[in-house]
């Protein structure tokens, strides 16, 4: 699933161990999400998407 | 218990169990491991004392590897990859112990007219079973 996380998380000044420490998940797995090779859950996608402080999953996540 | 499941990562290329993760984990590992060869190879050690402490240290060691292993912590994406990978090691193992039956069935029927398997893999087969079932149970209960 393509999605925004990289961009957004760069504009939030968030590294990609502070963006997994933060959801509770390992870097490798915020590197999978990155690049699209691995689809979060839904809890997991909801977290992210506060911590990357953005009010819709849509904008985080590309749904379709 | 003595272990911290955050000194540690599971293993996932060689073999079963877990690797260190951090030097705690590294230290932990020859603090377990240095009693044993020293019990080993120590002189003047009667062969009873021996045996005894390396049993009760082989206990401890055990109960303080489970508790480590049940309580390391696992993201969505590491347990689903442990599931599919722990699965996937399983049915060959399976499919390894049923055709070792099927050959031992055959060989001792041809040889001896009668079946003679050796227990251990009907009991390792039996095993998985009931681990298999229970897991289920209790997973269909807990959801």
């Amino acid at each position: 699933m393509k999605n925004k996380i990289s961009e957004l998380r760069k504009q939030t000044g968030l590294t990609q161990e502070e963006l997994a420490k933060n959801a509770g998940v390992t870097r490798q797995t915020i590197i999978s999400l990155e690049q699209g090779k691995y689809n979060p859950s839904l809890g997991l996608a909801n977290k992210i998407k506060k911590i990357l402080k953005q009010k819709y999953l849509e904008d985080v996540f590309n749904l379709e | 218990m003595i272990g911290k499941a955050e000194w540690f990562k599971r293993r996932k290329w060689l073999g079963w169990g877990l690797m260190p993760a951090t030097w705690q984990g590294w230290v932990y590992t020859l603090v377990l491991v240095l009693p044993i060869i020293l019990v080993t190879y120590l002189p003047n050690i009667s062969e009873k004392t021996r045996v005894v402490s390396l049993f009760i240290w082989a206990i401890i060691f055990s109960l303080d590897l489970i508790h480590i292993m049940v309580t390391i912590n696992k993201d969505e994406r590491e347990k689903m990859h442990e599931a599919i990978a722990e699965r996937n090691a399983l049915w060959t193992v399976i499919f390894v112990l049923a055709f070792g039956v099927a050959y031992e069935t055959s060989k001792s029927l041809i040889a001896t007219g009668s079946v003679q398997i050796d227990p251990l893999i009907i009991i390792a087969i039996v095993l998985g079973l009931v681990v298999k079932a229970s897991t289920n149970f209790y997973l269909d209960k807990k959801d």
